[in-house]
Parts: C-alpha cells; structure tokens; sequence
C-alpha cells in the first residue's frame, strides 16, 4: 500500500496553489481520506498540492452574522469552537460523529466537503444550515448551494483547478433548536444513514437525510408538514418515504423522528 | 500459582521497545512485494516481467521457482481423505483465488517494488468461478465417523430437532499483518528466516519441506509479534518465496504484508455451515446427532486447512451423555482464499452448531432449554464421546449454573426493544502432542529457561516465570524466558490450540523440578549434609542444622541444566456462556446487554491473564456475531476486502462481561492446566445466536447479526 509515484508542492499563498491546481494535481488538505485512496492507488494524481501552509484557509469566524468556515478549518477546531457551539450548534452536534479524535485533528471541513463521501457528516449538517461552498480559481471566485455542489457519491462540481476556499453559514433562525443523529455498525464506523434536523417555533424546519441517496439531500414535505404543524413521527415518515430498502426506510424515518424530537426548542 | 501477576512483557512492548518484524532493517535490506490475481479463476498465459524499473533488482515467476521448490505440505485430519492439491508458491497455469501470488518482485523500496509490480504484464483468460460452496462439485477434503446405533435413535426419537446453520468466512485480522525477512549466508549454506509467526516450529518444517533443506541449514527467528489468532500457524507462501528471493538476489529480503494483501492473501477462518439432526427421548434425553458439515475450503489446501472442519466434528457431541454420533464433513474447493485456523478453529462452529440445535430441540419439546442441557450434561469422567475424544475432567453442571448466576436477571420487553436470552455450554480439545524446555542456572543466579512454545501476545514471559519461580522457591523476576529462535529453543510442536500452558507450560515444570533436584544434590555436597536434609527456604537451600546456602552460592560452584520433554494426550477445556441481548424495534440494531462467560480450563496459573485471554476472545466472539463477514460476490470477487467494509467491534460495542473459572484440575499435565486462549471466542457466538433467536421467537438467524438481517427475520 504505496501511493503511485508523484510530484510535492507546498506553495506559500493561496494563488500559488491555485496556480498549480488542474486537470492531474489534487489539493493535500488533512488527507484522511485522500492518503487511503493513494496508497491503495485508486487516485493517481501527478501532483499533490499541500494546502497546510495556508494559513489563511484555517480560519474559523463570524462576519455579517454569517459563520465563516475556512476550508483548512479542522473538524476538531470546529468542534471545539464555543462560537459555533453557541450559535450553530448543529455543527457541534454533528462533528462529534466524523471519525475518531485522530482522524478530526486532522481532517478538515472542506476537506469532507470536497470529498463529498455519502456518508459524511458534515455535508448533511451544512445543507440544512443552507450553507454555501465558496469555490476559487485562476478564474475567479464563485458560491455554490449544496444541492448545486454535490452532484453524486465522491462528485461535485468543482472543477479540477478550483478550491473549495471558505464555507459560509448564514445565522439560524431565532430560537430554532437542532440536532444531529445517525446510525453506524459501529461507533465512528462509516454512517449507515443519519439525519439533521433544524427547527424554531416560529415556522422555519430544515430536515437533511444522510444515507437516503448518495449525495446529502434536503427532505421539503416533511419540513412543510413539520412548519404546518405535523408530529415528527408524520414528519419522518414523509422524510423517509421516497428511500429505497424497508430496513433503510424505516432507519431513516426513526432517525428522522429522533432529530426532530431532539431538536424542538 | 494462582497469582494475578501483571504482564511484565509490557514494559517493554507499552513503551515501544518490541521489535516487530518490520523494525528490523539489516545491511543491504531489499524488499519484495507481489502481482497477485485479479482474477478469481482464470488460466494464466504468459506473465512478462518490465525490462527495466526503477531500483528492480530481480521479479520471480512459477518458472524461477520450478525444479527448487514444492509447494507447502498438507496436514491430513486422522482417518481423513485429504486431496492432493497444496498451494503453490506462485501460480502457474492458473489462479484461483483474487489475491492469489503470480510473481514477486524484488527492488530497493516496497514502494518500487510495488511500482516494478504494476509494470509485469500477466495475460489471463477467464475461467467460470466457483463462489457458493453448494455449487463447488469438488471435494477437497472427506470424513466420517459413526458410532452408536444412530438409525434406531432416530427411529425411536420422540422428537427430532434441528436445522441448517452457517458461520461465515472471517479474517483473523491481527494487528500486525504477516511478513518475512529472508537472509542467506551462501559462505555457510545457512538462510536465516524472521518470521511473523506463531512459533519456530512450523515455519521451520514448512520451509524445509518447501526447499527440500535439512533442519541445521535453517534458521527460524520470531521477533515480537503483534497477533496472529491462528492465522500465522502455518509458513505463508510468499515467506517462501521472500527466502527464495534472498538467495538468488544475495541480500537479505523482506515482505512486509500490508493490510490490502492481508484481507485477500491471508488464509480466512470459519466459513463451515452444518445440517444437525439431534433425536430425543420426550424426556428430553439426548439420543443422537446426526450433521453434516460443509466446509467452504477455498481454492488449495494449505498445511492448516483441514483441521478446523474435522475438530468441529469431532466435537459434535459436545457436552451432553449422547450415546450416538453420525457426523460428515465435506470440505469443497471454492474460488476464494484458503481457510485454516482462527481463535477457536472448529470449536466455536461446533459449539454453534450443536448449541442452536439444542435450542431448537428445546422449543421443539416445550422443555426449558437450560433444563434440556441439565438433563443431559456429562457428569462422570473421564468421559468417552461417541465420536471418540475422550474428556478428562469437568464440572459441567458447575459452570452452567454459575453462567446463569453471573448473567443475572434481562431488562423487560417493551414496545421499543425485544429481549432474549441464551446460553450454550461448549467442550474444547487443547493440549496434545509435545513441547520441551531447558532449565539453565547461571552463574548470577537467574534461572534461563528456553521455551519451546513462544508467544505471540499471550504473555508466556509472565505465565511461565511464576510456573518456574514456585517450583524453585524463586522471585519471578530471577527467571528469564527465552523463545522464538530455532538455534536455541529445543524442539517442540507450536503455539495454537490452546496448548501452551498445558504442554509447554508443564514441560518448564519438568525442567525446572529436575533442576532443583540438582540444585539439592550440589546443595549436599557443598555443604557436606545428606540430600534427604537439604530443603528449600527463602532466597536458598538449607540443611537440616540451619545452615543455610544462597542459590547463587550454588551457581557458583558450576553450571546446572536441565532438560525435559512433556507429552500428553488432549486435555479437554469446557464452559458455560450466558448472554441477554436486546434488538430495538425501529432499527433492529442488537445490542448484547450482558454476556457472563465462565471457563473450565483447569487449573489457573495466573487468573489476570487467563481473564484476559476470555476478554480477548469474547470480543472477537462479539465480532463474529454482530459485525464481521468476509464477503464474496457471485463472481468471487471480495467485497469486503478492507476495514472500511469489514467491521470491527470498538470498545462502545462492547457490553460488561463478566468472566469467571471453574477448575477443574486436568488429570492429564502436573500443573492440571488445560487452555484458556479460545473459550471465549467458543462460546460467545453460540450464546449470543440462542439469545437472538430467543428475542425473536424461536426463528433463525446466522450471524453476523445484521440490522438488516434482523430486519428481515422480523418483518418478512
């Protein structure tokens, strides 16, 4: 399990790295998942581009009441962070599920982003924040919706000489609670299927389902029942009724019903 | 004896101070890495090695090996037909296995081996793979015994019970993979092997076999090992191979196995399913058992392979009184990996199979099945079995009742969980065969013992200093083991099967009793008193009249050794596990509540390692029943060749268990040990499977219990 030969950059700025990006070169973040896939030769890139010296990706703030996550941000930093833990908490709550500790001091946000596993966390968690993906090229820049970003499991619609750069959250609704569940084999084994839920009081519900098909995906009749005023169990239901598989069906409506209970104010 | 010791290998190994097979980098070191088949059965036309590569140094193919080598040899079960088809080393005409070795490839770096490995060319032709063992029209291995009047118990059979139940395949999955480091002296003819293996034994009879070298031209070294659970029982072809390599390049060559190759090249364990047929009296009275065991073998037979299936019958008859025994084994090729030992190597299938079939009976009958086993239990030993094991001691009843009284009352059943109960008894056969020591006082006074039987994590260190300390009157800490290198252990079988406390362990009493008998006689002499008035006391010997002399003081005066062989016939291990488990409705996810394992293993050298060597099992156990398969699809190709899909249990799945030792002393040994290695790996898997068809209502379930197996059985 040696990686297929390759070209290193460590480049000093962001436009550096950009400049380097493209068709055969893959960005080196926190490689948790990148690694594995080279030394089992699955990806065999040129070059790897190591974006750990950019410091200016690593920053973790709020600006115009948005969170701004940049995509170096690592996922233990996220967990940590009391700014996020008091004012987009479902973040915290679904960090906590990535991996193991070694695996989030290492890896990154964007990098599970860009990664776009179907088991992953924390698209879930940021599709029903409404968070947009900041993408940066030679280019230019440009925003990009969850739905408009993952495309398929492993695929997004970046480009091969674009990075993800920055995350932007939009603040959650006044007084809205959340909640993260999930359901794996084992505990920090790849999720099985999982559910994010948001919900305030006064009529906003954002309900993400983990594991209902290959890419992170917004559930909009359970989250209109929901605001019009259906218990979690109809709710769920509705969540779960266009996934395939009567075990995985059923998973993800108890799941679905979970998060919602757990994540009524 | 009976002391809870703490390991004292692990001051060493905590802190980084083992030397593992990889840590070991000689002058010159070159490193090997392997084409292995895509292919699950193809015909091989041509392999062509790159003309030139980066650092290559040589790449072996069939042809290199033809004329030098045999493949491995095949170990045949008693009274068993075994077919002649062993593993080559590299494949010729053909592969049949995914991961099958087609050439190795010798260069500066494994990773320019492995990019060297991408340049040989192999041109294959497909061939159809056999993946279902049912579909397989190939029998590698046949046996059957009979004993009883088998037709007139199912005649006159109340009742007859049973079923069809399947464990799957599993990797054995040791931390550290497997590996070879390969030097030749070509000055003295002398090829120096360190090996991630069990013991020196084996790998040294393997590799003689395969070179067709005499014993004094080899060398076995075992450095630390880091797990093997049976899986580094037998030399690994591509360790073979790694001594070819450093001979023909003239460095010193090593294979690193890395976990890729581990999940498809190592041999895989279990992988058996059984037909059981109990007869009963309406009593209850066990009157027969009839099975037929399938055994999914894979596509050769290495040395190992046959015995798991053949232990796993001999021992259908289990714990109970059964008077008689027809049992088959059939083990067919398949286009996967070979099979041999893993952690219980046939135990834990026929505790399986026999136990689900006691349930089963059980619920056929209306009887409690923990009153179905009482009325059955073997009570008087030595006991005979119909299929011809005979049990040295025991205290069935023992264990059972202190099972149930460890496990303690369930949870109650709800809207949101079912909740069931099992328990499964098992017999183990351990010990057998031979081992040696040799017992040496130094002249600083510790006493060197060299030990046969070497350790690959059990902590024989600490097991087998305080067996010799309190036979010498001695602080352990003044005894030094010895192990793991041909040159200077004495000749013994190896360390598996639960045999090295019984075996090797009582060949260390030996020794070191005939050395205090000479540390007696020379304690006579040097202090001119009779031997019959020379005793041990602390820290010496004295004479009757009080004097007294240190040992060292007995050193002093010239070298005293002492060497023994111990041979035994099996010693037979029993226990009693008791689980409750719960499945949540909504999802199915099984949770094991409680799991009480109770182990008969004779007497207990020391209770902190044997507690830990049930620990250790029931967890691998716990494995088997919830999360582990090693998965194949219908072309044969595995699924579920990496730990992304191959699940290990964490500690968050582990539920208390609560572990304790009946002891019943083995007539067979002079400490009355049995083996403690594999009970809980034994008895888990059968107690989790009754307690899960229990909370389902008596339906059946193979494990691994999956969601969405559970799912199924509950919904469908």
């Amino acid at each position: 399990m040696k990686p297929a030969p390759f070209e290193y950059a460590a480049p000093r700025s962001l436009d550096e790295a950009l400049g380097l990006l493209g068709e055969d070169a893959k960005p080196l973040a926190g490689g948790q998942s990148l690694v594995p896939l080279l030394n089992f030769r699955l990806a065999r890139p040129e070059l790897l581009v190591d974006i750990n010296g950019l410091s200016e990706l690593a920053r973790l703030r709020r600006d115009d009441g948005a969170l701004r996550i940049g995509a170096l941000t690592r996922q233990s930093a996220l967990g940590r962070s009391e700014l996020v833990a008091a004012e987009w908490p479902l973040l915290t709550q679904a960090v906590r599920f990535v991996g193991h500790p070694q695996i989030r001091n290492r890896g990154t946000v964007g990098g599970s982003v860009a990664h776009a596993d179907p088991a992953a966390e924390l698209p879930v968690a940021l599709a029903a924040l409404d968070a947009r993906f900041v993408a940066q090229s030679p280019r230019g820049r440009r925003m990009l919706r969850a739905e408009e970003l993952f495309l398929g499991p492993l695929t997004t619609a970046l480009e091969p000489d674009e990075l993800l750069v920055e995350i932007e959250v939009p603040p959650v609704p006044e007084g809205a609670g959340s909640a993260f569940v999930e359901h794996a084999r084992t505990a920090g084994d790849f999720a099985i299927a999982g559910a994010a839920a948001l919900v305030s009081g006064s009529g906003h519900a954002a309900i993400a389902l983990l594991g209902a098909r290959p890419t992170p995906v917004r559930a909009p009749d359970a989250e209109r029942a929901l605001v019009d005023g259906a218990e979690p169990r109809e709710a769920a239901a509705l969540a779960a009724s266009s996934v395939e598989g009567g075990h995985r069906r059923a998973l993800v409506a108890e799941l679905v019903r979970r998060a919602i209970e757990e994540a009524v104010p | 004896m009976g002391r809870p010791l703490t390991r004292r290998e692990d001051a060493r190994i905590l802190n980084g101070r083992s030397e593992f097979l990889d840590d070991l980098h000689p002058p010159r070191l070159a490193h090997l890495a392997f084409v292995r088949s895509l292919y699950a059965h193809a015909r091989v036309l041509s392999v062509s090695p790159p003309e030139s590569a980066s650092g290559l140094l040589a790449v072996l193919t069939a042809s290199d090996l033809e004329g030098r080598t045999r493949p491995l040899p095949i170990q045949a079960p008693e009274g068993a037909e075994v077919a002649d088809e062993p593993h080559p080393l590299l494949a010729g005409g053909e592969v049949r296995y995914v991961g099958q070795p087609v050439a190795a490839v010798v260069a500066e770096s494994r990773a320019l081996a492995e990019d060297a490995a991408e340049l040989v060319e192999v041109e294959y032709e497909e061939l159809d793979p056999v993946a279902d063992p049912r579909a397989s029209d190939l029998e590698l291995l046949r046996w059957r015994r009979a004993s009883g009047d088998v037709e007139d118990a199912f005649r006159s059979a109340a009742t007859v019970a049973g079923g069809r139940y399947a464990m799957p395949r599993l990797v054995a999955a040791p931390m550290e993979a497997r590996g070879a480091l390969a030097s030749h002296d070509a000055a003295g003819d002398l090829l120096t092997i360190w090996c991630s293996a069990q013991d020196t034994h084996r790998p040294l009879r393997h590799l003689g076999h395969v070179l067709g070298w005499p014993p004094e031209r080899l060398r076995v070294v075992v450095p630390d090992v880091g797990g093997a659970f049976g899986s580094k029982g037998s030399l690994a072809p591509e360790a073979a191979v790694a001594a070819i390599a450093a001979i023909d390049v003239g460095r010193p060559v090593k294979w690193t196995e890395d976990r890729a190759e581990n999940f498809v090249a190592a041999y895989q364990g279990r992988g058996m399913e059984a037909d059981v047929e109990l007869a009963l009296a309406a009593d209850g009275q066990m009157l027969a058992v009839r099975a037929r065991i399938l055994a999914d073998l894979g596509a050769y037979l290495l040395p190992a392979t046959a015995m798991p299936p053949h232990t796993a019958a001999m021992l259908m008859a289990g714990c109970y009184t059964m008077p008689a025994a027809d049992v088959r084994v059939s083990g067919v090729r398949t286009h996967k990996v070979p099979t041999g030992p893993y952690r219980g190597a046939g135990r834990p299938e026929a505790a399986y199979f026999l136990e689900r079939a006691v349930d089963d009976a059980a619920r056929a009958l209306a009887i409690d099945p923990v009153e179905l086993r009482r009325r059955n239990l073997i009570a008087d030993f030595p006991h005979r079995s119909p299929l011809g094991f005979t049990y040295d001691s025991g205290d069935y009843r023992r264990c059972l009742d202190l099972a149930l009284e460890l496990r303690g009352p369930s949870p109650s059943e709800g809207e949101e969980r079912l909740v069931g109960t099992g328990l499964a008894m098992y017999v183990e056969r351990a010990g057998g065969s031979f081992e040696e020591a040799r017992a040496t006082l130094e002249p600083d006074g510790r006493v060197v013992i060299h030990s046969s039987t070497s350790p690959h994590g059990q902590g024989h260190d600490t097991t087998f200093a305080q067996i010799a300390a309190e036979r010498l009157h001695l602080d352990p800490a003044d005894v030094v083991l010895e192990f793991g290198d041909s040159a200077l252990v004495p000749a013994g079988t190896g360390t598996f099967g639960s045999r090295s406390v019984a075996v090797g362990g009582s060949a260390v009493a030996r020794a070191v009793d005939e050395l205090g008998k000479r540390c007696l006689q020379a304690a006579a002499r040097l202090l001119d008193a009779p031997e019959s008035e020379i005793a041990w006391c602390e820290g010496g010997l004295t004479a009757g009249d009080g004097r007294t002399l240190a040992l060292l003081d007995v050193a002093a005066a010239g070298p005293l050794e002492a060497t023994a062989r111990f041979e035994s016939d099996l010693v037979f291990g029993s226990g009693a596990y008791a689980a409750t488990v719960e499945i949540e409705r909504a999802t199915c996810r099984l949770t094991v509540w409680r799991l009480a394992a109770v182990d008969d293993a004779g007497t207990i050298v020391n209770p902190l390692l044997a507690e830990g060597q049930v620990l250790g099992g029931v967890v691998q156990g716990l494995g088997e029943s919830l999360a582990e398969e090693a998965t194949y699809d219908d072309q044969a190709q595995p699924t579920s060749a990496s730990f992304a899909d191959y699940s290990l249990l964490t500690a968050a799945e582990i539920p208390p268990i609560r572990a304790a030792f009946v002891e019943s002393p083995s007539p067979l040994n002079p400490l009355g040990a049995k083996g403690i290695g594999e009970g809980g790996a034994i008895g888990t898997p059968a107690a989790v499977a009754n307690a899960v068809s229990d909370a389902l209502g008596g339906r059946h379930v193979d494990p691994p219990f999956t969601e969405e197996k559970l799912w199924r059985a509950m919904h469908e």
